[in-house]
């Protein structure tokens, strides 16, 4: 992407290729500084899935440091003088012990031998085994195995340039951010949640205004809810069995006095109004001191499912309101006046909403949500597996010290066992299910496979975030596009269908935080002039010239020149004196000012500008261009700053340099920056009708081509690559910076869209056939199967052998190689047996060595290659490897080949697919007289209904590519910044070589060799071959396999089913009376059945066929039996129906 | 139609010639016989080219199909592919294609050595036939192939396909109304030129007449005369394709010169048309031919 374009841009194609350069020295000095080249500096520094990489990161270092600590110490319940306490805790190379040795583990080993690709957790250990002993210190405990996410600060990958990490098999484009667990890599979803510890007022099902808090610390996690009900304001927890009145918690609280109330809510008589009813109630239940109010809420309290002594010591409410009532707020030392003002700002906030509607918080807004990522999800699980393992070695050493006589020496360290931890996190990364039972958590479907269809894919994969709510919610509200989403989340990538709108992705310089320290914020907003809360009273609280200052949710204090704090703050972190990541947001309609320094919320690099000028100059991307600067200088000297969603409010962003004014705060860095990853693939997106780029980034994920420069080497279960993929010529500046050119997943084809042969209806396209022999749209499908060389239990194993070249087995063994494996590069048909192995016939039992097994101790069991009949799929690799239990395990690949044809699926990049309708030879299709014969024929009837016009332009842009010899852009709203080309200009491209601006060319007829009657519209588009293939989907049966209990045919391909005539199929034959054609499918084709029936009972008989007459089991006699067809599912109900005690009987009459 | 002639005598005017290119003037015919000649051509003068391709070793990064495919897209020499026999009616060899009437066998070998790529390009395929090569015009590994070369058409394959390119157009007439012409001041004459994209116009710089420079240039886009109507002059210009005569355009791949091209696309046309002649009146014509035969016979 180099900068002489950019400058040249649009005008340049009028000009002479020779003197671009006079053109470029002689071009006015551009006023707008062109800010693009910090986009390749920003994923530089930070990569496609920097906040995966971030998150987990912040676990492996920080995170777990502050677990470990936290649980630090195991004493024993017998022997209190038997301690063990961490020390220190950390991670170490990534690297298995397989029987003692320690072998260090790369994640490509890991992928192909089907292994965790993890590291061992170490620490340092203080214990003391009893009284009589010293307390002894121990290095280098391990107590577990980590999965580590590829290119983590703990992954071998990181910081390795493109060579090293060739050698290590792995490619240089591959994002990283995801585990290898067992082979196969899973990605944990970011998770979408509402942002916890804040106030968020809003409407329950009833319309009713609340106010409700998720409450989360270390400890507990709880969601108070605050309602109003019938003019009464009522209390909401799930400790409380039923609604508790809020002023009878207030004064249980301590805040006796009504007044005090009051003044804390603030003096607004129309407050006080409101707050009024449920003073009278509170003073109704006799309710007027702590006492009587505790007393009152002990006999709301549940009973508690298990005892706890802290609670029953100072009654049951008391413990309530400390710990789990806005659980958020400490209480220290029993002070509950900081979570008093803060149900008073909660009563506030809830007043204020009922009386002014604008004041309601909206749940969608991106603002108030939280984005979890695999980090903040590991501590979680790391966190409840470091528990339990902690109990259970307490237990266990309890068990031992009450052991009256012990065998050896007690060694506290010997009892420390890392499998508890190993597999919990193997375990919930490979199933995905989240089971923390402390937090009362059970998500399923976190960790996904990552999807390797194309490259695009993985990319799209590794930014998904996954939904709060279930998708079968018929909500409508959290699917709509938010204006917040602006920059943070993709506009057009989500799912069509059920998941529309909930699944996001997130948009290319997205960056999700984690979590900061507190503490040195605190401090210096006290120093920057924040009132301490404790300090001030109730009155104090909301006068009207100060605003309320609250980090993280928790009020601090209060200031009385608000703008001014917040500017100082922002001073600060332009500084760099506080974490880049701190937001802070002047909230005027709720007088208060938020500090943000929580982990997930979605931020966005903005250019700051003074006064609406902004602070990057040219000089500054000279600087950068020079590699004299990059990405963190521009961060550390205060041009460039991170904005969350909520302080993006408090600024004003100019589009471009030019836009701004004298209030604008911000300039964006590139406006095709608010897309994402399978977005930015589309060229002139902004020429779309807006459903069409949905679609693309849908299919985009389909399309195959290549996936990563290490494909071959992968053995995956399935891979579709592309013979001959190309880069696309019309590209965009997101397509460079994610390597979509490097690992295309399409071709460049000759497109004329016009009317041809009839088989174009329905978006089907008619292909050249000539182009299908030189290679267009040719595909390799690779698909693996394994096989196993299995131990067991008598120490007897599995054996391959040498395959048998006569006999009647020596045909399907051809492709035998001598060591019994299928060899790589002989062709593979159905029914070939590509492993020749024997398992012995007794697998049980008593020890048997396996060297007195002789060949009759041996029955085959074989593999056979179940593909479809007539295709040529060939065995591409085989691949040994041991597995965890030292079985032999055997991997093929089998490759196909496969040219395109009628009924393969292609779409181009503007969500136009298509099946192909036809496929025509060369002489037949229409020429130019030029001799350009198109690849493919569009049908033009795909166009004004979908108002597609970037592929029209992509078209002409495509066209004036090939015939410059340029590469075009077309990124998303990039006219006025030099990333996409105008129309004008290509247009002037196309004169100049010859064609007519508009695209179209004068073809002839290849059938008769006349002139079209029209121009055609033809040029290049990029296409995608989609991986849906007739090849795979096509189906038809005669006779074939049934099912055991109903006798009807199967069901689906893959058991070579049958076609179903359904209900709806019936009805109409039903009402065209063809009952004859019924009675053949529904009964005659399908499971006929001969029964006999007794006239006398209407119960089944039997035939006995000795006697050749039919009898009445009931009735026992044969004089009334009738034979008769039925189908044999109607028989298997009446014997089901006898089975639980119900007669059906069959009345016959003749017919 | 009985008894009235339509014979015509075409004529051919070449304009010029080289190995794999060819321009040339078809004059005094219809659009049927051009596009007939033009669709042989392409789909019907046999060439030979790699068909099948026995692969004893082959431990490079490419695939067998891969290689397969790319060695069946060489151009080889084909001037001996028109007395050459289709290996599947062959009689010396049963079919199978394996006689020195049907087939040469190719034999390529290449190893690599070094740590370098290693370009395998056609220069290091041998041919059991000197008459058969490839045509003058690239990864690393080692590979020993066999592969046997066969007649064929591009009908079946494209591979067997012979031309590049080969293309025509009508030759177009063009008639400026001098006299209308002649109204336009130079900057609307120099206006107009522009107007079309090929470079059909120009304005002589003496006379400050518009001349036809190159009336082939025109691709028949109506861009002059929309401009022309545009400017309120319709019916300043006025072309016309003339119905009976195409400018063929041929380029060879390289396997058979592009003269020879079309003398053999002209000699397997005369075959097609005596193969009609002949089962004019024939039974089989109708089993032949189908329809067509029925229709010839006046069906």
């Amino acid at each position: 992407m180099g900068l002489k374009q950019e400058h040249d841009g649009p005008d340049a194609n009028k000009q002479q290729e020779f003197d671009i350069d006079k053109q470029f020295l002689a071009a006015p000095v551009k006023s707008a500084v062109d800010k693009f080249q910090l986009l390749p500096e920003f994923l530089k520094v930070r990569g496609l899935v920097k906040q995966h990489l971030d998150s987990f990161n912040y676990f492996v270092r920080t995170q777990i440091r502050k677990i470990v600590r936290a649980n630090d110490l195991i004493t024993s319940k017998v022997d209190p003088t038997v301690y063990l306490r961490y020390k220190e805790v950390w991670i170490g190379k990534p690297s298995t012990s397989i029987e003692g040795a320690v072998i260090e583990l790369t994640p490509h080993n890991c992928r192909l031998s089907d292994l965790t690709y993890a590291a061992p957790i170490y620490v340092n250990i203080e214990y003391s085994n009893g009284q009589k002993t010293p307390p002894v210190a121990k290095k280098n405990v391990f107590i577990g195995q980590m999965p580590i996410m590829l290119r983590s600060c703990c992954c071998v990958l990181h910081k390795k340039d493109e060579a090293e990490l060739a050698r290590l098999g792995e490619c240089p484009l591959d994002p990283g951010g995801y585990f290898i667990i067992k082979g196969t890599e899973k990605v944990i979803l970011i998770q979408e949640q509402l942002s916890k510890n804040r106030i968020i007022i809003d409407t329950d099902k009833k319309g009713c205004i609340q106010a409700s808090v998720m409450s989360s610390t270390e400890a507990t996690k709880s969601k108070t809810v605050i309602k109003m009900e019938k003019e009464k304001i009522y209390l909401y927890l799930n400790q409380f069995g039923t609604k508790v009145p809020i002023m009878a918690v207030m004064k249980a609280m301590g805040m006796e006095s009504d007044q005090e109330v009051v003044q804390m809510v603030g003096r607004d008589p129309r407050y006080s109004a409101l707050l009024l009813p449920s003073i009278e109630d509170c003073a109704s239940n006799a309710v007027y001191t702590q006492q009587q109010a505790l007393e009152f809420l002990d006999k709301k309290v549940k009973k508690p499912q298990y005892f706890s002594a802290s609670f029953d010591k100072e009654g049951k409410a008391m413990g309530i309101l400390r710990d789990v009532f806005v659980a958020n707020v400490p209480v220290r030392q029993n002070n509950f006046r900081p979570k008093c003002i803060y149900v008073a700002v909660m009563l506030r906030r809830m007043m204020e909403a009922i009386l002014n509607k604008d004041a309601m918080d909206d749940k969608d807004y991106v603002g108030n949500k939280r984005l979890e990522l695999s980090g903040q999800l590991l501590s979680l699980l790391f966190e409840d597996l470091f528990k339990t393992m902690n109990e259970e070695l307490k237990k266990t050493v309890d068990g031992t010290l009450e052991k009256p006589s012990r065998s050896s020496q007690f060694d506290f360290s010997r009892y420390v066992k890392g499998d508890s931890i190993t597999h919990g996190l193997e375990r919930t990364l490979s199933t995905g299910n989240w089971d923390v039972k402390r937090f009362k958590m059970h998500r399923k479907g976190m960790t996904q496979v990552v999807a390797r269809l194309s490259f695009i894919g993985t990319l799209g994969h590794m930014t998904k975030i996954s939904p709060q709510f279930e998708k079968s919610r018929k909500v409508s509200g959290p699917r709509a596009l938010q204006p917040s989403q602006w920059g943070m989340l993709c506009p057009c990538d989500t799912p069509e269908g059920e998941a529309c709108g909930l699944v996001k992705n997130l948009a290319l310089m997205t960056h999700v935080t984690t979590d900061e320290e507190e503490g040195p914020i605190i401090s210096l907003c006290y120093c920057l002039g924040v009132e301490d809360l404790a300090l001030l009273s109730g009155e104090e609280l909301h006068t009207q010239d100060s605003y309320l200052i609250l980090l993280n949710g928790l009020i601090l204090g209060k200031h009385r020149r608000p703008q001014r704090f917040a500017n100082a703050m922002r001073k600060l972190r332009r500084a760099g004196k506080v974490g880049e990541f701190v937001s802070v947001f002047v909230n005027e309609k709720q007088r208060c000012v938020y500090i943000a320094s929580d982990g997930g919320r979605v931020c966005r690099p903005l250019v700051i500008a003074d006064k609406g000028v902004s602070r990057i100059k040219e000089h500054h991307m000279k600087e950068l261009l020079d590699g004299v600067r990059n990405f963190h200088d521009f961060l550390r000297e205060g041009l460039i700053e991170y904005l969350d969603v909520n302080e993006e409010n408090n600024a004003l962003v100019a589009l471009y340099e030019g836009e701004a004014t004298s209030e604008t705060t911000h300039v964006e860095i590139e406006p095709f920056t608010i897309l994402g990853v399978c977005a930015g693939l589309i060229p002139f997106p902004h020429h779309n009708q807006s459903p069409r780029n949905t679609y693309q980034c849908a299919m985009g994920k389909q399309a195959m081509g290549n996936i990563a420069y290490n494909q071959l080497r992968r053995m995956d279960t399935l891979i579709y690559l592309l013979v001959y993929p190309q880069r696309p010529l019309l590209t965009t500046r997101t397509i460079e910076l994610v390597g979509y050119d490097k690992l295309g997943a399409g071709q460049n084809a000759t497109v004329a869209v016009m009317s041809f042969s009839g088989y174009d209806i329905e978006d089907a396209i008619v292909m050249n056939k000539s182009s299908l022999d030189r290679g267009f749209g040719r595909c390799i499908v690779m698909k693996k199967m394994s096989a196993i060389n299995q131990k067991y239990e008598n120490t007897t194993s599995d054996r391959i052998i040498r395959p048998q070249r006569v006999g009647p087995d020596a045909e399907r063994m051809q492709i035998l190689d001598d060591d019994g494996l299928a060899a790589p590069g002989e062709i593979i048909r159905p029914h070939d047996i590509y492993i020749n192995r024997q398992s012995p016939v007794a697998t049980r039992g008593a020890m048997v060595s396996p060297l007195t097994l002789t060949d009759k101790d041996y029955k085959p069991s074989i593999q056979t290659y179940k593909g479809p009949e007539g295709e040529t799929a060939v065995v591409d690799r085989v691949a040994l490897f041991s597995d965890k239990s030292f079985n032999l395990n055997v991997k093929f690949i089998i490759r196909h080949t496969r040219r395109p044809e009628v009924g393969d699926k292609f779409s181009s990049r503007h969500g136009q697919k298509g099946v192909c309708g036809t496929i025509i030879q060369q002489e037949d299709f229409p020429f130019s007289e030029r001799g350009i014969c198109p690849d493919l024929i569009m049908n033009p009837h795909g166009f004004p209904s979908r108002m597609t016009v970037g592929k029209m332009i992509e078209l002409l842009g495509s066209k004036a590519g090939v015939s410059n010899g340029k590469f075009h852009y077309g990124s998303a709203f990039g006219e006025p910044s030099g990333h996409a080309d105008r129309v004008e200009a290509i247009s002037d491209t196309l004169v100049k070589h010859g064609f007519s601006y508009s695209g179209k060319d004068f073809l002839y007829s290849g059938i008769t060799g006349s002139p079209l009657q029209a121009y055609i519209f033809m040029g290049p588009i990029y296409y995608q071959k989609l991986k849906h293939m007739v090849l795979d989907k096509m189906h038809a049966r005669g006779s074939g396999p049934r099912v055991m209990i109903t006798r009807q045919p199967t069901e689906g391909r893959s058991r070579n089913g049958g076609l179903r005539v359904g209900e709806m199929e019936r009805d109409c034959l039903i009402a065209y009376g063809a009952s004859m054609l019924i009675y053949e499918r529904l009964m005659i084709s399908s499971d006929p059945f001969e029964v006999q029936v007794c006239r006398k009972c209407g119960l089944l008989g039997y035939y006995n066929h000795k006697l050749k007459i039919s009898i009445c089991s009931t009735c026992k006699n044969g004089e009334n039996v009738s034979t008769l067809k039925l189908p044999y599912a109607c028989k298997l109900l009446f014997q089901e129906l006898q089975s639980m005690n119900i007669v059906p009987r069959l009345k016959l009459t003749e017919a | 139609m009985e008894g009235a002639s339509y014979q015509r005598f075409p004529t051919v005017k070449i304009r010029e010639l080289k190995d794999d290119y060819c321009k040339f003037e078809l004059h005094s015919t219809d659009v049927s016989l051009a596009n007939a000649l033009r669709r042989v051509m392409i789909a019907e003068v046999p060439t030979v080219a790699i068909d099948l391709v026995e692969i004893e070793v082959n431990s490079s990064v490419l695939n067998d199909e891969f290689i397969a495919h790319r060695l069946g897209l060489i151009p080889l020499t084909s001037d001996r592919a028109m007395s050459m026999r289709f290996s599947r009616d062959c009689d010396a060899c049963d079919g199978d294609g394996q006689c020195e009437f049907c087939s040469v066998e190719f034999h390529l070998r290449a190893k690599c050595i070094n740590d370098q790529t290693l370009d395998v390009t056609s220069k290091d395929l041998y041919s059991s036939d000197h008459t058969v090569v490839p045509v003058d015009f690239s990864d690393s590994g080692s590979g020993i192939e066999n592969s046997e070369q066969r007649k064929g058409i591009g009908k079946d394959h494209a591979k067997w396909s012979p031309a590049a390119t080969v293309t025509f157009m009508y030759e177009p007439d063009i008639h400026i109304n001098e006299d209308m012409m002649d109204t336009l001041t130079l900057e609307e004459k120099q206006g107009w030129v522009d107007s079309s994209p090929t470079k059909v116009f120009d304005i002589d710089a003496a006379s400050q007449q518009v001349v036809i420079v190159d009336p082939e240039a025109y691709a028949y886009d109506d861009e002059v005369i929309k401009k022309a109507e545009a400017m309120g002059k319709p019916g300043l210009v006025e072309i016309y394709a003339k119905e009976d005569s195409f400018i063929f355009t041929v380029e060879s791949t390289g396997a058979i010169k592009a003269s020879q091209l079309v003398l053999n696309a002209i000699d397997i046309l005369k075959q097609k048309l005596d193969a009609v002649r002949l089962s004019e009146d024939t039974v089989e014509a109708d089993e032949q031919f189908g329809e067509l035969g029925a229709h010839m016979r006046g069906g």
